[in-house]
């Protein structure tokens, strides 16, 4: 998580405007879920990865080892959806009888299913995308110029800020902990790990009061102004990710059965 | 003009659970003073500071803002807070965005300044803590220095006329400290009013016009630097240290290098130049 957020700051689209890589990931996404066949998402899986690892200079392993994190449930879920168990051995495509049970794939569940794997995996990419080439804040302030509520954006600020500062309280915490012997048999460990919470919780308050008197010395009255640094609008990129929607709706509707 | 912005007077302040952090606390700061607030921990510096914009209230006693009580409405006290800036100890509690630029311009935006306006104060802001290049970066990677720099850029961007650092030294390069020093004298030579609190003797020394020293929620002395460094028995009981400066200079006197008439050096090449050649 550290990694992608790391990323988010340093690739080569970062100064790219947000709402450009939103609307591309968001309508990239939308069609990717409703599409009919497995050629849309085989393409904007390709899409995805070529533009994340080429144009955004994110390392081609890196990208494999986050595709590889939804895998394994993703495999799960879909294995069982094409397997199924009957005691009627007729239409099974592949299948195995015991005992008069027969266990095997059907021919429409196994497309099924994997048109369901390629799909998600293909939304997946794109989210992937989103999250390693734009930094949470400028996702935030996108979700405010779509008037999503603010007390929802609001609340997002400060939960992403203090992610970071709780983490590096834990972390802190932790070492002197493991520096004075904490965590050395499975007694001690539960120990150390409740003594942690506790402290952090404490730290939780305390920072959040100390939070709300620093705002309110700037002025605060109960709403988060701030300013974002402006991003060039690059409307060329707009009319290409419109296109690349219409091309990928026009392959969702020939697919259509 | 040295007239009186902001005062205490006879300034009581207890924390919830009973603990006594403020006692009979008399203090008059005039306007574009260099004041320094020295203290060992929980003197009450901070607590004292958190009196000045109303972010507490005193028990009994007052603050008065250019000769007026502060008002606690939340009007008077939004009004109060732009003119009172404080840069708090940690920089962490602080920031509360995750983006340098969405942090600094808080601020100048609660001001209710044009975005126009704004953006030239947070580009200034910048420039002068030199955080121009720490803009597109997230807070949280950001060493201990950088966020400390970047929170005095968001209380500078809001111009206020006194400036409270509590701490501003703590946690900074030697590089970078010498830099904030001379921040606070371009600040100064704007005719700022600016109040720190510090641990650092030296710096407390040569930079301020004045002193403070506070203990256990008291002011126990206030004066010019020269009069308060030289008195041994107040240093003691403030668990404070002489000034390294100060300390040569008596040294050198002791020893007959320099005759006692000498005045006192304020830097290092004042000291070096009243040596006899």
């Amino acid at each position: 998580m550290i990694n992608i957020d790391s990323y988010a700051y340093s690739n080569h689209l970062k100064k790219i405007h947000p709402g450009e890589k939103s609307f591309f990931a968001m309508s990239t996404m939308a069609v990717c879920l409703t599409s009919p066949t497995v050629i849309t998402p085989l393409i904007v899986l390709a899409i995805m990865a070529g533009v994340t690892i080429f144009k955004a200079g994110i390392p081609a392993r890196f990208f494999l080892k986050l595709m590889l994190v939804p895998l394994s449930f993703l495999l799960l879920s879909v294995l069982t959806i094409a397997f199924s168990i009957s005691t009627n051995s007729f239409g099974f495509w592949l299948a195995q009888t015991i005992n008069g049970f027969t266990i095997g794939i059907r021919y429409p569940d196994l497309i099924i299913a994997s048109e369901l794997f390629l799909r998600s995996l293909g939304a997946v990419s794109c989210l992937y995308f989103l999250a390693l080439t734009t930094p949470m804040t400028e996702i935030i302030t996108v979700l405010h110029k779509l008037k999503v509520p603010i007390i929802i954006t609001e609340l997002m600020v400060l939960i992403y800020r203090f992610i970071f500062v709780f983490m590096e309280t834990a972390l802190t915490i932790r070492r002197a902990q493991l520096s004075r012997s904490g965590y050395v048999s499975m007694k001690s460990s539960f120990r150390s790990m409740s003594l942690l919470f506790s402290a952090l919780l404490g730290k939780v308050f305390v920072k959040s009061q100390e939070l709300y008197n620093a705002m309110a010395a700037r002025c605060y009255t109960g709403e988060i102004k701030m300013l974002t640094k402006k991003y060039p609008v690059n409307p060329r990129n707009y009319l290409l990710i419109t296109a690349l929607a219409l091309v990928l709706i026009v392959i969702n509707l020939l697919g259509r059965r | 003009m040295p007239d009186v912005i902001l005062e205490a007077v006879h300034l009581d302040y207890s924390y919830p659970d009973g603990t006594k952090a403020l006692r009979d606390i008399n203090l008059k700061i005039k306007r574009g003073e260099k004041l320094t607030i020295l203290g060992s921990n929980g003197a009450g510096k901070s607590t004292l500071f958190m009196q000045f914009n109303g972010l507490y209230r005193p028990n009994s006693g007052t603050i008065k803002y250019r000769g007026q009580d502060i008002s606690y409405k939340n009007k008077a006290l939004i009004e109060l807070r732009k003119k009172v800036g404080i840069v708090f100890q940690d920089p962490d509690s602080q920031l509360f965005s995750s983006s340098v630029y969405q942090d600094i311009s808080f601020g100048p935006l609660n001001l209710g300044l044009s975005e126009q306006e704004v953006e030239v104060r947070v580009e200034q802001a910048l420039i002068d803590t030199e955080t121009t290049d720490l803009e597109d970066k997230p807070t949280h990677l950001l060493s201990y220095g950088q966020k400390k720099r970047v929170s005095i850029a968001g209380v500078l961007a809001m111009e206020p006329e006194v400036i409270i650092f509590d701490e501003p030294t703590a946690g900074l390069d030697p590089r970078h400290a010498r830099e904030f020093m001379q921040l606070l004298k371009n600040l100064s030579d704007e005719g700022k009013t600016i109040i720190i609190s510090t641990h650092d003797v030296d710096l407390a020394y040569s930079w301020s016009d004045r002193l403070i020293i506070m203990s256990s929620g008291e002011i126990i002395a206030q004066g010019k630097p020269g009069e308060l460094f030289l008195q041994p028995d107040l240093i003691k009981r403030a668990d404070l240290a002489l000034p390294s400066l100060l300390e040569m200079y008596c040294g050198l006197v002791e020893k007959g290098w320099l005759p006692p008439s000498t005045p006192l050096p304020k830097t290092r090449a004042e000291l070096l130049l009243s040596l006899p050649q």
